[in-house]
């Protein structure tokens, strides 16, 4: 217990007036760093995960919803620190007598009762039309299949006729739309939770196993749009990136015939054509490519259920079709490539995006490294000597031990699947 | 100051650092064991100085704790149930598990008791405010633990007497014990000034109630279908043939819970005779379903015609390990009948090939509907 008249207590008082003197400048100066953090963050021009930016239909409701809730939070928020202010100042302990106590004014309780509850009221309204206007899904004009693992996202449009899908497509990292349709992704996960989002498209909805989820996007011009996972889902969630294309209505059915094209083979006697012996022997474990045959000519099926903790991984058919690989985490065109087709205008990004990855475009680099040892790039569960907690399953690609040959080799073949 | 806590943790830290020291040299210098051992040694040197810093949490001097424990505690019954809690910790470990974990929880809750106790026993010389103490400490605790218990026993009980009686006297039972509970709350709400002991009787009463039918009704057993169901395995997917059913007592609706029931990727229907499906977000009817590979995936099943049916799943054929001869492999429903329904949940870890393509059908029904798998 302390006390108060002690020999030591001044000294204890001025440090006590030292302490607070020395907190409230660490609190100053806290508060002007998250103010400046903010002001500056507020000044970026390149933010393709902003929710003030919205693209489409379903991300125009939300802005309109947060440009209705925003200011009145912001007014109430300032009038409460305002008067929480106003108060600690006027009223500060100076050693003046308490003031005599009353209990309420009915009056004031009253006004300060209603008053929120009507803010509440006209908050709910506009709320609760907004989240009927986003679960509208009976006037869907097409269906795509979105399933999330550890750390990527896999996308598979059913066949549908009226959108010129004659039999289902299968992808993975980006998914391509076409713009002014109204697109239902019906989301689920084959492992832990995941949430998509696509911030110019629409809010988050989390992928969760065993359920389907809906989540309704629509694009009003042609163009890119980024998203990342937002539910913590393991070690590489901050690498589980996607994004979004829209395609005008006829470069989407370029897109649709390209991607159910069937299957060619390199020719014989060159380095692709050793590249796919090398993805038979290695690659063909886990990762499918529709088409690909064996030598003895049956069908080469991919088993990542028996290698892989989620059952599945990136089917590799028109790889290069995409502009992205592993999660959608690194590049499949060099800088200046990448930077052709996110800086392309609406009229001009789908025939740029439709090109795919030509040879001289290729992020080699990233490409090679990948394949060289996909652990080193990206944080996963695949150290073999430590895989007994997932039934001796990886988490993510392995490190194959692939000779600088084979790579050659693999890159050569991954190049012919446009 | 270092206090006796604080003694404790400055050891543990003066431990982990050593032990973090020849982990690095002896075993993994890389590894997360060393960071584990640095990271206890500085919790514990982080709470060792918290501990000096506040003299153990005792906020009274030495003097002061000397004529505050000048009074002996009055006698605990903490022990005995710590002790209790250890001899059923053991008990469970050479025989079931429940009795290891009730051993667990009952060393946890006594031990947190006994230490509270012990604590407020010498917070000052006052007994009554010593009371205080313990009660202020430990009611936040206390209180939500006895409810927790309470709801499980009430649970436990009620839930062996719904499930001896016939399904329809269940919800009538459930409805009229709570009507019960709601008409004795209201007249105890209305009357305010009604003495505390006439509270605590009725819901002496009402336990005691409870225990005795809950205890009769778990001597008798469950009801006749369930029995019989629980007998022939009738709750493991593998029972669910493509033949006769072997009993008429299985339930009807075990696979339409409402998790699963709001989570079918599609629905087929049987109607005069043909096939047909809808799917999630589609608004016309689909010839084809097309599921995620290696992803667990409900299809719902609804009859709407007079007889009954079973929705069958065609998954191509495999070869037996043991005898290398090729099978078919594939699934189904059991029987429904009439507006009834079943879930049907798949997970297939491969496409189909060419030859072999999957799909559902319903045997005595005409069409069928193709089943991709990308």
């Amino acid at each position: 217990m302390s006390h108060p008249d002690s020999p030591h207590s001044s000294e204890k008082a001025m440090d006590i007036v030292n302490n607070v003197k020395s907190s409230s400048h660490r609190i100053r100066n806290s508060i002007a760093t998250i103010f400046g953090i903010g002001a500056l963050a507020g000044c970026a021009t390149n933010a393709p995960q902003d929710t003030w930016q919205p693209k489409g239909d379903n991300a125009q409701i939300i802005n309109n919803l947060q440009w209705i809730v925003f200011p009145m939070a912001g007014v109430v928020g300032v009038l409460v620190f305002a008067l929480a202010a106003y108060t600690f100042w006027k009223f500060n302990d100076r050693g003046q007598p308490i003031p005599s106590q009353s209990h309420g004014k009915p009056v004031v309780e009253i006004i300060l009762t209603i008053i929120p509850a009507l803010i509440l009221t006209v908050v709910g309204v506009f709320t609760f039309r907004g989240i009927f206007e986003l679960a509208e899904t009976k006037d869907t004009e097409m269906i795509i299949n979105v399933t999330g693992q550890q750390w990527w996202w896999e996308y598979d449009y059913p066949a549908q006729d009226d959108q010129g899908i004659t039999q289902p497509i299968i992808s993975s990292g980006q998914l391509v739309i076409p713009v002014g349709t109204k697109v239902l992704l019906r989301e689920t996960s084959r492992d832990v939770i995941h949430s998509y989002w696509i911030p110019a498209l629409n809010g988050k909805k989390d992928a969760v196993p065993g359920r389907i989820n809906l989540l309704r996007l629509q694009a009003d011009k042609p163009g890119l749009f980024a998203g990342q996972c937002t539910e913590f889902c393991g070690l590489s969630h901050a690498n589980m990136r996607m994004e979004a294309i829209a395609l005008s209505k006829e470069d989407f059915a370029k897109w649709v015939s390209n991607q159910q094209k069937a299957y060619t083979a390199p020719a014989d006697g060159t380095l692709a054509k050793e590249g796919e012996g090398v993805f038979l022997n290695q690659c063909i474990r886990c990762h499918q490519v529709n088409g690909l045959k064996k030598v003895d000519g049956t069908p080469a099926i991919a088993a990542p259920d028996e290698n892989v903790y989620s059952g599945a991984a990136p089917n590799l058919s028109h790889l290069m079709s995409r502009n992205t690989f592993a999660g959608a985490k690194f590049d499949l065109l060099n800088k200046k490539c990448r930077s052709d087709v996110w800086d392309a205008s609406s009229e001009t990004i789908g025939a740029k995006y439709l090109s795919g990855v030509s040879e001289p475009c290729l992020n080699a680099t990233a490409l090679r490294a990948w394949l060289r040892n996909a652990p080193a790039m990206k944080p996963m569960y695949a150290d073999p000597a430590k895989l007994e907690i997932s039934g001796g399953k990886y988490r993510g690609m392995p490190n194959l031990g692939l000779n600088e040959t084979d790579i050659d080799k693999l890159v050569a073949y991954l190049l012919t699947l446009k | 100051m270092i206090t006796p806590g604080s003694k404790y943790f400055f050891g543990l830290t003066g431990l982990s650092l050593i032990a973090a020291i020849l982990y690095l040299v002896l075993v993994n210098p890389t590894d997360l064991g060393a960071v584990a051992l640095f990271g206890l040694a500085t919790s514990g040197a982080l709470i060792g100085v918290m501990a000096s810093f506040t003299r153990d949490g005792d906020v009274y001097t030495d003097e002061e704790a000397v004529a505050a424990n000048a009074v002996a505690g009055p006698p605990s019954f903490w022990p005995i149930v710590f002790a209790l809690g250890a001899a059923l910790v053991l008990t469970g470990l050479a025989t079931v598990s429940v009795v290891f974990i009730l051993g667990i929880a009952v060393l946890i809750g006594g031990g947190v008791e006994w230490a509270i106790q012990n604590w407020a026993d010498g917070a000052s010389s006052d007994r009554e405010f010593n009371e205080f103490a313990r009660a202020r400490a430990i009611s936040a605790i206390e209180y939500p633990g006895l409810a927790a218990v309470g709801l499980g026993v009430i649970a436990f009980f009620f839930s062996r007497v719904v499930l001896a009686v016939s399904k329809e006297a269940g919800p009538i039972i459930f409805m009229v014990v709570a009507g019960a509970i709601f008409v004795i709350g209201v007249l105890i709400a209305s009357k305010p000034f009604m003495k505390g002991a006439v509270t605590v009787v009725l819901a002496v009463l009402a336990v005691i109630a409870l225990a005795g039918a809950g205890t009769f009704a778990a001597l008798s057993g469950e009801r006749h279908e369930l029995a019989v169901a629980a007998e022939e395995d009738y709750y493991d997917a593998s029972h669910r043939e493509c033949g006769e059913e072997e009993s008429e007592h299985y339930d009807h609706l075990a696979n339409s819970s409402v998790s699963l029931r709001s989570a079918v990727t599609a629905t087929i229907f049987v109607k005069d005779g043909k096939v047909y499906a809808e799917a999630i977000g589609m608004t016309k009817k689909v010839d084809t379903i097309t599921i995620p590979r290696s992803n667990a995936t409900s299809v719902m099943f609804r009859n709407l015609d007079e007889e009954k049916h079973r929705l069958v799943v065609n998954l191509g054929s495999a070869k037996v390990a043991e005898t290398g001869v090729s099978e078919k492999v594939g699934t189904c429903t059991q029987l429904t009948g009439k507006n009834q329904e079943q879930v049907m949940t798949l997970k297939i870890p491969k496409p189909a090939t060419e030859a072999e393509p999957y799909s559902f059908t319903v045997p005595g029904a005409t069409g069928e509907i193709k089943l991709v798998v990308p």
